[in-house]
């Protein structure tokens, strides 16, 4: 006789840094049913928004996330230019990209570390985080922060980078494609990973559609969907691919993940390379009205940010969804039918942004 | 400003809902706005190979109105999010978290909503 039993999973567990709860019932060891559940750590950041003049707002929405805080800077800006019919300068659009690629590296790097943990292969995952660092110096050296470089605003970029720190942005870029390049083998390749992550967590293409799932849990899936083909920045000139896998599994996402970052380290050089001379930033005059829908592609994928703005300094609405937003429901599908040992794994696949999720 | 804008009323939603499903748009997000006075702003945002398409709706605070997670099931987490934080009235949801996905049993009813001194001071 079969009989169910339910458990929580989080929000408090070893595998999740932030807290997110899944209400799991079990028939043994298979799950029958699966009801993810947030709102743990909400702050409200959409409220405080109003509050702000819109130029202090993007040191709000940049900290919505550490992880991806210079592409919610820049989404955030993106859209307020629109609506303000600002054209900023062309060096500001490359150094959108570079900023914004050097933090696609980093939070993929964090996020093969963090997975290579979840199925115990530790040594992998301090060779990640060891590859992360010399981003997040990078980013130190170039902004003055590791985390929330703060490089956006409205009307451009705050800060230029020097051609010896292009340098070694290159040079970085260099080591890490190199080093990644070593890595891969084991993660894609290696017996024991493969057996954690083949044909786990399957998706079909025309689920993670219709589940709206989107970044690399859609292109793992087969659906080329990537904002980056939108050509916003300095996109359109660079000649960006998305990266694509069919097997709809983890392991697909994890091959996704390694393959942007190589993609990203080729977009970084590139950018250097076709680095314009100019200004970086346009003088801005006034104060923001009517509304935008401003869309890029994080690390986790896209990004939605609604803005509007009454012509005073305050912002009348922002609303942000996130790429963990999106990809939640995907669990409600993926999860049912998989044993519980293998749920560490299927939800760190998402790439979950509590942070974002809860901003 | 925002192309793509088709304005509908609360009996149309979801007809045109199906019609996006029906035309292979994804559904990305709801976006709901306080306009103050008791209405409410609500964008459904759908997306097509890039391309943003929208349907707008115009709502009391207390009008019922009909949930689109049985189309789109991932609308789950915007539409309890939306009647947590706004007050959206928003009915048959297909998993409903009863006012507390995000918010407790303790907490502020529907925090976003706009409020006037004299309403807070109320409360």
């Amino acid at each position: 006789m079969n009989t169910k039993s339910t458990i929580p999973f989080g929000p408090q567990h070893p595998v999740l840094p932030e807290p997110l709860n899944l209400k799991l019932v079990l028939e043994d060891e298979k799950i029958v049913e699966a009801v993810p559940s947030i709102g743990y750590v909400h702050r409200g950041l959409e409220k405080l928004a109003e509050t702000k003049d819109f130029n202090q707002t993007t040191f709000l929405m940049e900290r919505i996330c550490g992880i991806c805080s210079a592409i919610h800077g820049q989404t955030f800006v993106q859209g307020v230019e629109k609506i303000m019919n600002i054209e900023i300068p062309d060096r500001a659009k490359y150094l959108r990209v570079i900023w914004g690629e050097l933090h696609r590296i980093h939070s993929h790097l964090l996020w093969l570390g963090l997975f290579a943990d979840a199925f115990g292969f530790e040594s992998l995952f301090m060779q990640c985080w060891r590859d992360r660092e010399k981003v997040m110096d990078i980013m130190e050296a170039t902004s003055g922060a590791r985390v929330v470089i703060s490089v956006n605003k409205v009307g451009g970029v705050k800060r230029d980078i020097s051609s010896e720190h292009l340098t070694e942005i290159v040079r970085i870029c260099d080591e890490v494609y190199a080093d990644l390049k070593k890595m891969e083998n084991t993660f894609l390749n290696d017996y024991t990973v493969r057996h954690r992550t083949e044909g786990v967590g399957y998706l079909t293409k025309e689920q993670a559609y219709s589940l709206g799932a989107v970044g690399p849990m859609a292109r793992a899936c087969g659906v080329p969907q990537d904002l980056r083909t939108l050509g916003y920045a300095a996109y359109g000139k660079l000649g960006f691919q998305p990266v694509m896998e069919t097997t709809g599994d983890c392991w697909g996402r994890t091959s996704v993940r390694i393959k942007e970052t190589y993609e990203s380290c080729r977009l970084v050089k590139t950018a250097i390379a076709d680095l314009p001379a100019g200004d970086i930033a346009v003088p801005v005059k006034g104060n923001p009205s009517g509304e935008v829908v401003e869309r890029t592609e994080q690390p986790r994928g896209e990004v939605v940010y609604y803005i509007k703005g009454n012509g005073t300094k305050n912002l009348e609405r922002v609303r942000v969804r996130t790429p963990t937003f999106a990809n939640i429901p995907t669990l409600l599908v993926m999860l049912p039918g998989s044993q519980l040992a293998d749920v560490p794994v299927i939800l760190l696949t998402i790439d979950p942004c509590i942070s974002c999720t809860e901003r | 400003m925002i192309p793509n804008v088709i304005e509908v009323t609360k009996d149309q939603l979801l007809g045109e809902t199906q019609k996006m499903a029906a035309n292979g748009f994804r559904f990305a997000t709801a976006t709901c706005t306080d306009l103050g006075e008791g209405k409410l702003d609500v964008l459904y945002h759908f997306d097509k190979e890039n391309d943003l398409h929208n349907l707008r709706l115009k709502a009391e605070k207390d009008e019922e109105v009909p949930s689109i997670s049985k189309i789109y099931l991932c609308a789950i987490l915007i539409e309890n999010e939306m009647k947590e934080l706004f007050g959206l009235n928003v009915q048959g949801m297909a998993i409903d978290y009863g006012g507390h996905l995000i918010l407790g049993v303790d907490s502020l009813k529907t925090p976003q909503s706009k409020i006037t001194i004299e309403q807070r001071s109320a409360k």
